[in-house]
């Protein structure tokens, strides 16, 4: 659910998918992160959605911004390799690391094909108490 | 935001935005648009992208975009950037994650009017023979070490497996093999996601198409292409599927701290880039070409299915219905080549982002065939409007790399086409105009509207009166099969 504290929207790309996502925390703007690709996604769920499977992975990178592309890029290869995506997310991000366990719903089909998260212009800013950024996805 | 005034007019289709404009370029950039096109330069923020481009270490001669460029993320879609080899960088970035996107054109000896009653038929069967849709896997699943043979031997494989003609290899980019490929620096990740997806189609903007030759302006290519006015054609557009993807994001990450430990300042993080000459560039240039490769198998296998369906609607009926390779070519990689540069030749790492290679006459790695007329160009309109067999010329190697348009150009958002048009409307207005259309998803079809795009005819146009190269023939879609 978007509110002031945490939230995505899509942004206008003439080729490619952006939105712009804030959040309170680390955490939550990755979170963030996570619905609003699902949301570009174009999920349909598959109706028996009861037992999420969990899944629990730990990605490394330079930066927060790092941090952000590697645990996107988790989740697509998660929904690729096993037709699932994060539904409820638990993050830990310690300097250099991320800790994730993910519930994942299974998913029926999608529609968009995102290639890649991309790094450009990725800049997590600090502004109004709140944590914003952009994402370009390439599709 | 770079505005018409920062712009030096070369010439009526050229375009320069000189090192001034910007204290961190290291060269020009040269834009190849009309007067036209250049009006709508604010639309989007792909010279902004070419600017930062510009700054890349080791670039040589001016970075070039084409007419039709559009904004996309690091470098803009129909770059051209030449790095000094060996000591120049490679970006990942520049190059993209679907490495070795490409067409392919098939053509045969059948006239339209005598395919016409089959139309609908041979639609259903590329539909069904050719695995397309967001996240379809095909009918191969290989072995990890087939896998690694895809990389290694690209085109060669599929010859090997019964996929393919000589005269398919013989008529395609390298040979449908780049040299230098190693599997050894390939992710085991990109490995598991090549598995089953050789002969497939994907989504998006990929497609297969039949058309119809409608118009030749050049008889002499025409013959050597074996096009003739009035028959089909089948072109082919894809890439490396989720393998190149995968490849693409590990040394995207990769290099984000191989920057640092080379000192390598960039205004945007998906340039990240590093000296090819060192133990990351040397290795993404090896898992790159595995990509490349793997893009070229790709292709065949699906040229192989479509000749399946040909054969399947086809044989019996008519005569005369087999698909031809006429050329098959990248738009987004990375190739070692050799340029004359300020009067001196060099060898470059040419990037290619949403630009096809168009070498001119006499050019080395053109097919006999081709050898005194120059490299067919294939450039993919919109759907359902038109697209346009190109020859590369002399004037391509002195002024863009020996660099080409590859397409129409968005100039509109997918979320915008949506909210513009519905995918059922589209089909149904294609449909009462004679082409047959199978989608798998209508709002992906609805993404991929005309209206989104550039006119492809203003785009050839450019490319032609600049002199970067010949138009040959116009091709007019019948059937569109989309996943």
């Amino acid at each position: 659910m978007n509110d002031k504290n945490a939230g995505f929207r899509e942004v206008d790309h003439t080729a490619d998918l952006e939105i712009e996502i804030w959040g309170e925390s680390l955490e939550a703007l990755f979170k963030q992160a996570a619905l609003g690709m699902n949301k570009l996604l174009e999920i349909r769920w598959k109706p028996d959605q009861e037992a999420l499977p969990v899944r629990q992975f730990a990605v490394e990178a330079i930066d927060e911004e790092g941090l952000l592309v590697s645990f996107l890029s988790e989740l697509l290869y998660l929904l690729e390799e096993e037709g699932l995506a994060g539904k409820v997310f638990a993050i830990t991000v310690a300097e250099d690391q991320l800790q994730a366990e993910v519930s994942c719903g299974r998913v029926e089909s999608f529609s968009r094909d995102i290639k890649a998260v991309t790094y450009h212009r990725l800049n997590i800013r600090r502004r109004d108490g709140r944590l914003e950024a952009n994402l370009v996805f390439d599709i | 935001m770079v505005e018409i005034r920062d712009l030096e007019q070369i010439n009526d289709f050229e375009w320069e935005i000189p090192v001034s404009y910007r204290n961190d370029m290291r060269v020009p950039v040269r834009i190849i648009a009309s007067r036209e096109l250049i009006k709508d330069i604010n639309k989007d923020k792909s010279l902004e992208q070419a600017v930062n481009t510009a700054c890349l270490p080791g670039l040589v001669g001016r970075v070039v975009v084409m007419p039709d460029m559009h904004q996309g993320y690091g470098f803009p879609i129909g770059g051209v950037a030449a790095t000094r080899y060996p000591e120049g960088v490679v970006s990942p970035g520049a190059i993209g994650y679907d490495i070795n996107c490409g067409v392919r054109l098939l053509r045969t000896d059948l006239a339209y009017e005598e395919a016409q009653p089959y139309l609908d038929k041979l639609a259903s069967a590329l539909n069904r023979l050719c695995p397309s849709g967001v996240g379809q896997g095909g009918h191969l699943n290989l072995s990890r070490a087939e896998v690694e043979s895809v990389c290694r031997d690209g085109s060669r494989w599929a010859l090997k497996e019964g996929y393919a003609e000589q005269d398919d290899l013989d008529r395609t980019e390298e040979s449908g093999r780049l040299e230098g490929a190693d599997p050894m620096e390939v992710s085991q990740r990109a490995l598991d996601r090549g598995r089953d997806q050789v002969g497939t189609l994907g989504s998006g903007n990929h497609f297969i198409e039949i058309d119809h030759v409608e118009k030749i302006f050049h008889p002499e290519a025409a013959r050597a292409m074996g096009l003739q006015e009035g028959n089909l054609v089948l072109q082919i557009h894809c890439g490396s599927r989720g393998f190149g993807h995968q490849v693409c994001t590990d040394y995207v990450k990769d290099f984000q701290s191989a920057v640092h430990r080379y000192g390598i300042e960039l205004p945007d993080r998906e340039l990240v880039c590093a000296p090819m000459d060192s133990r990351e560039g040397k290795s993404y240039l090896a898992a790159m070409r595995c990509a490349a490769n793997y893009a070229f198998a790709n292709r065949q296998v699906l040229t192989h299915y479509a000749r399946r369906a040909f054969e399947q609607v086809l044989a019996g009926e008519v005569d005369d219905w087999h698909l031809h390779q006429v050329y098959d070519v990248a738009h987004n990689m990375g190739k070692i080549e050799k340029h004359r540069v300020d009067g001196e030749e060099i060898e470059v790492c040419v990037h290619r982002k949403g630009a096809t290679r168009s070498f001119g006459p006499g050019a080395e790695d053109l097919p006999e065939v081709y050898k005194d007329l120059g490299q067919p160009v294939l450039v993919p309109g919109s759907m359902g409007t038109a697209s346009w067999v190109l020859l590369g010329t002399e004037e391509s190697m002195e002024r863009s790399f020996g660099s080409s348009c590859h397409g129409a150009g968005r100039t509109m958002s997918r979320s915008q086409a949506k909210r513009e048009v519905w995918g059922e409307d589209l089909r149904d207005e294609l449909e009462r105009s004679g082409i047959a259309v199978r989608a798998g998803s209508m709002a992906g079809l609805a993404e991929e509207a005309p209206l989104a795009y550039k006119d492809v005819h203003e785009v050839v146009d450019t490319v032609a009166d600049s002199g970067i190269a010949e138009k040959v023939a116009v091709l007019r879609p019948l059937a569109v099969i989309k996943g």
